[in-house]
């Protein structure tokens, strides 16, 4: 019983101190300029003014920049998630020559930090006449290893039994992956289309460098670039905030039940 | 219908493991064979090439006289149930059940129709819109077998679908299974490493051993007349008891085990086919229903053994004793008075007796009675 108090204390903490931050973000959205920016910190606004989104939305091209980063965000998320899981899935149930080394070879590219592809994944789209457009971002996008390693993992734990009794059933090898394997990996594909569409979502260097024009910018980008202008403006950055964040938060509220369903039960009996 | 015909099957795996060698049988259309063996002795492999899920090394299979060696699983017109059952989790059993025909894109009143009928004669009726993890084990096997009935292929295959299932509904699944052959009037292949199961459900019976197929019979002559050793020791249950011995001319021919602590003269059916045996050594095989407590008859053996252990089963009881270190079972009626430690008498009609070579295992005189 008393470890249960503790645990839960120590809980509502964590959750407090988490979601402070947050909170503050959103009441000084809410204010005045110069309301925010006092010690101790105020988490209700008064008086409550609408002000600082009026000049985001006028000083910026909000809607533009916030479909850029949907579209952005939902195609990636699609590709990367139809890529990954077939590799994934080839990767683990099937039988082909150099299956093993190239699995190898793709994994110790995890190694790499992203940082030191920029500069030669920028040269290679440049050439390719990608610069400043919406493939620039989708492109790089399109699948990793650390997706196609996790829905490996995953698929292997599928019975191979499952998937002869679906060939006898006459399925072909497509039919198979649509039909048997994607339904039963939903768990992990959309744990993966949470982290590729927040990854996306929030990703700032790439978008940045990638991007040119004002009307291509991501969320993220637009935003910094208002920061530069507006430094002393912390309501109305806070303000930005608020709408780059709540897409995400929507996503992954709709999507986290189905992060532990037990969806394999029942089955097979091992 | 249709019949398979397995021609000089040999699969050897990559690293040059040999699973099966040169397996020959046919199954006739409309019969039910099983195949039978220890685990690891290449039954379940010789299905799965019949299934093709397995690439057959060298030999040749054909379905209904039409060779599929090249053939995919879903052109060979066959359907199999799995050991471990192999639902589809996300389906309902209607789902489960159809999933075939869909994709054959067969028209939705018909596989309603077939979905239903098998689902009426294997008692599902009412769990159709059920998920796999809502049923229970056994049936979940039976939504299994619903799944190949619901195709109507020319051939079932079975792999050891009832050992995941408890005692009593392995027995009652096992009547079922039959029931459903001679109902569907079905070619049946069934893997199991039960001989109760094989002995009951097999119209005949092809035995395996290390990738070897050691005979093809029907169940009684399996019993009566194996060609091994292997085959008299794998079918029947308890197992026949065996002993090693060595053939001599004392009166004619006689056998006596190593110490002698065991003898007895040749009946002279047995002696025309141990001619060529004298001095050499030689197993005698005794089922444990052959050794008896009562003396039937004049010629009988007559043991009298300190008793090890007794096993009563209600309607009978197992002996355990041992000659020359040689553990053995006699299968009796039940004996109330009998104590562990004391002695008992019992008694082998010699005629009963089987004799292999020691060398090869092959039995040296065939009971045709």
């Amino acid at each position: 019983m008393i470890k249960r108090i503790l645990l839960y204390g120590f809980l509502i903490i964590t959750s407090i101190l988490t979601l402070i931050p947050f909170i503050w973000m959103l009441g000084a959205s809410f204010m005045f300029d110069g309301k925010a920016s006092v010690f101790p910190p105020i988490f209700l606004p008064d008086p409550f003014t609408l002000t600082q989104y009026q000049i985001l939305f006028e000083r910026l091209s909000v809607w533009r920049n916030f479909f850029n980063s949907l579209l952005l965000s939902t195609i990636v998320t699609l590709i990367y998630i139809t890529f990954t899981s077939m590799a994934g899935f080839a990767f683990a149930k099937y039988r082909f020559a150099g299956k093993r080394v190239l699995f190898n070879v793709l994994l110790s590219s995890m190694i790499i930090p992203s940082q030191v592809t920029m500069l030669p994944l920028f040269l290679m789209l440049k050439s390719m006449g990608f610069i400043n457009t919406y493939m620039a971002i989708i492109i790089p996008g399109l699948a990793n290893i650390f997706g196609i390693f996790l829905i490996r993992q995953y698929c292997i734990s599928i019975p191979d039994s499952l998937i002869e009794a679906a060939r006898m059933d006459g399925a072909t090898d497509f039919q198979i992956y649509r039909k048997v394997i994607l339904p039963l990996a939903i768990p992990i594909l959309v744990t993966l289309a949470i982290f590729s569409f927040l990854g996306t979502w929030n990703d700032f260097l790439w978008p940045l460098i990638a991007l040119t024009d004002d009307s291509m910018y991501t969320l993220p980008v637009a935003l910094a670039n208002l920061m530069l202008e507006h430094t002393k403006d912390p309501e109305l950055m806070m303000a930005g905030s608020v709408v780059t964040i709540i897409p995400v938060i929507i996503v992954f509220l709709a999507l986290q039940k189905y992060y532990i369903k037990g969806i394999m039960m029942g089955s097979v009996k091992e | 219908m249709a019949e398979v015909l397995l021609k000089n099957i040999t699969k050897i795996y990559d690293g040059g493991n040999k699973v099966v060698t040169d397996a020959n049988f046919k199954v006739e259309d409309k019969e039910f064979v099983v195949l039978v063996g220890p685990s690891g002795c290449g039954k379940t492999t010789t299905l799965r090439m019949v299934a093709g899920l397995e690439e057959i090394t060298s030999g040749e299979i054909y379905i209904d006289g039409k060779l599929v060696n090249n053939l995919p699983p879903k052109d060979r017109d066959i359907a199999m149930v799995f050991q471990n059952y192999a639902l589809y989790p996300h389906m309902t059993v209607y789902e489960n059940m159809a999933f075939g025909l869909k994709l054959k894109k067969v028209d939705k009143k018909e596989i309603e129709s077939r979905v239903k009928e098998a689902a009426r004669i294997l008692g599902l009726e009412t769990y159709l819109d059920r998920k796999p993890k809502a049923l229970s084990g056994g049936q979940r096997q039976r939504v299994a077998v619903g799944r190949a009935i619901v195709r109507k292929p020319k051939v079932f295959l079975f792999d050891e679908p009832l050992s995941n299932l408890d005692a009593k509904l392995r027995v009652q699944m096992r009547t079922e299974i039959s029931k459903l052959h001679k109902q569907l009037g079905a070619t049946m292949i069934y893997v199991t490493h039960d001989q109760t199961e094989a002995m009951t459900m097999g119209d005949r019976i092809v035995i395996m051993k290390d990738g070897i197929i050691n005979q093809v019979d029907t169940p009684l002559n399996l019993y009566n007349k194996p060609v091994n050793q292997f085959v008299a020791g794998f079918i029947g249950s308890p197992a026949m008891n065996f002993l090693s011995g060595t053939i001599s001319e004392k009166n004619g021919l006689m056998f006596e085990s190593n110490n002698s602590e065991f003898k007895f003269h040749l009946t002279s059916v047995q002696k025309d086919y141990l001619k060529d045996y004298v001095g050499k050594e030689i197993i005698i095989g005794i089922r444990p229903e052959n050794i008896s407590v009562e003396n039937n008859s004049e010629t009988s053996i007559e043991l009298d053994c300190p008793l090890d252990v007794i096993e009563p089963m209600g309607n009978e009881s197992f002996i355990y004793f041992e000659i020359e270190k040689t553990q053995f079972i006699a299968r009796v009626k039940p004996l109330y008075e009998l104590k562990v430690g004391g002695k008992i008498k019992l008694y082998i009609n010699p005629e009963k007796i089987y004799l292999f070579d020691k060398k090869t295992g092959n039995h040296l005189f065939n009971h045709s009675r």
